[in-house]
């Protein structure tokens, strides 16, 4: 890896980590079982981190798990923001990256594409 | 259903992370018109029963989903197909080391398809685990160790923000042992 790159991890997760406030507000878990990959979650999990690090979304956090047994709805991908949990079917990469912009940043869930909301108790 | 061999180390690295593994590394060397594709974990690792049973995916599936999943009988069948081998040693809490040898001039073998753009994302998105890709062939040996590289850094966690350098990083080591990428 060239200096410049390693330079530019660098301070980059230096910002990142010294922006951080606090706990992370949002966080965005993908469905990585193997119906998940085979129906493009790979994609989907590169376009989630590309728009959070385009928009230096600093509280937003992306993970990835396994199956989550809706392998007709995969990709899945799940918005979690406090007690509530988000889920979203057949992600693409569009939908993906609106995901970003119109539910996390903005706050407006994509009601057409949500498959489950779930509450948290306790 | 899998349509590349990326595909196949995505889900053994899954595997890796559902087994709680905190060390993954994954090897790939071409030498001598062979593919040897490694993944070796530190996880929770299997008895020799459950071992016989994940090349079944329907046992698998039903009862071991969370700890196997269906990404080793995808595999083994893929392997076989192509006349390869696969070994899988593991032993309970003693980690899992997947080894196939693919020919790599086989006809009917899936393309690599783009390693960078799967192992990369998954990197950046697995807290707590930590990375190591070795490339092998063209006489080098390329490694990428997140551990090594997050203290030589001085930070504590690679962000969204590495995607781009690291997966020009791999993509270049590829091209530099042979492994080119869609190939």
């Amino acid at each position: 890896m060239r200096p410049e790159e390693l330079k530019e991890i660098r301070e980059k997760a230096k910002a990142r980590l010294g922006l951080r406030s606090g706990d992370v507000r949002v966080r965005i878990v993908v469905g990585m079982g193997t119906s998940g990959i085979a129906a493009g979650a790979r994609e989907v999990l590169k376009a989630l981190l590309e728009e959070v690090s385009r928009r230096n979304l600093t509280d937003v956090a992306v993970t990835q798990t396994g199956e989550r047994g809706l392998a007709a709805k995969e990709p899945v991908v799940e918005v979690h923001e406090g007690d509530r949990i988000t889920v979203y079917g057949e992600v693409d990469e569009a939908l993906a990256r609106r995901i970003v912009v119109e539910h996390v940043v903005n706050g407006h869930p994509i009601q057409d594409r949500i498959i489950e909301v779930r509450e948290v108790v306790g | 259903m899998v349509e590349d061999l990326s595909m196949h180390i995505a889900d053994l690295l899954e595997n890796s992370f559902r087994a709680g593994a905190k060390h993954v590394e994954l090897r790939l060397s071409l030498l001598r018109g062979t593919l040897r594709l490694e993944v070796n974990d530190d996880g929770s690792g299997m008895d020799g029963d459950l071992l016989r049973k994940a090349a079944d995916p329907f046992f698998t599936t039903k009862r071991h989903g969370k700890r196997i999943g269906l990404g080793l009988p995808l595999f083994l069948q893929t392997v076989e197909e192509l006349g390869g081998t696969l070994e899988v040693s593991t032993r309970p809490g003693g980690g899992t080391r997947v080894r196939a040898e693919i020919p790599w001039h086989h006809p009917d073998r899936p393309p690599l398809g783009d390693l960078a753009e799967t192992v990369v994302p998954i990197i950046l998105t697995s807290p707590g685990v930590e990375f190591r890709i070795v490339l092998e062939g063209n006489g080098e040996r390329i490694e990428l160790d997140t551990e090594r590289l997050k203290e030589e850094l001085g930070i504590s966690c690679l962000t969204p923000e590495a995607m781009g350098p690291l997966m020009r990083m791999v993509r270049e080591a590829m091209d530099r042992v042979g492994l080119k990428e869609g190939a």
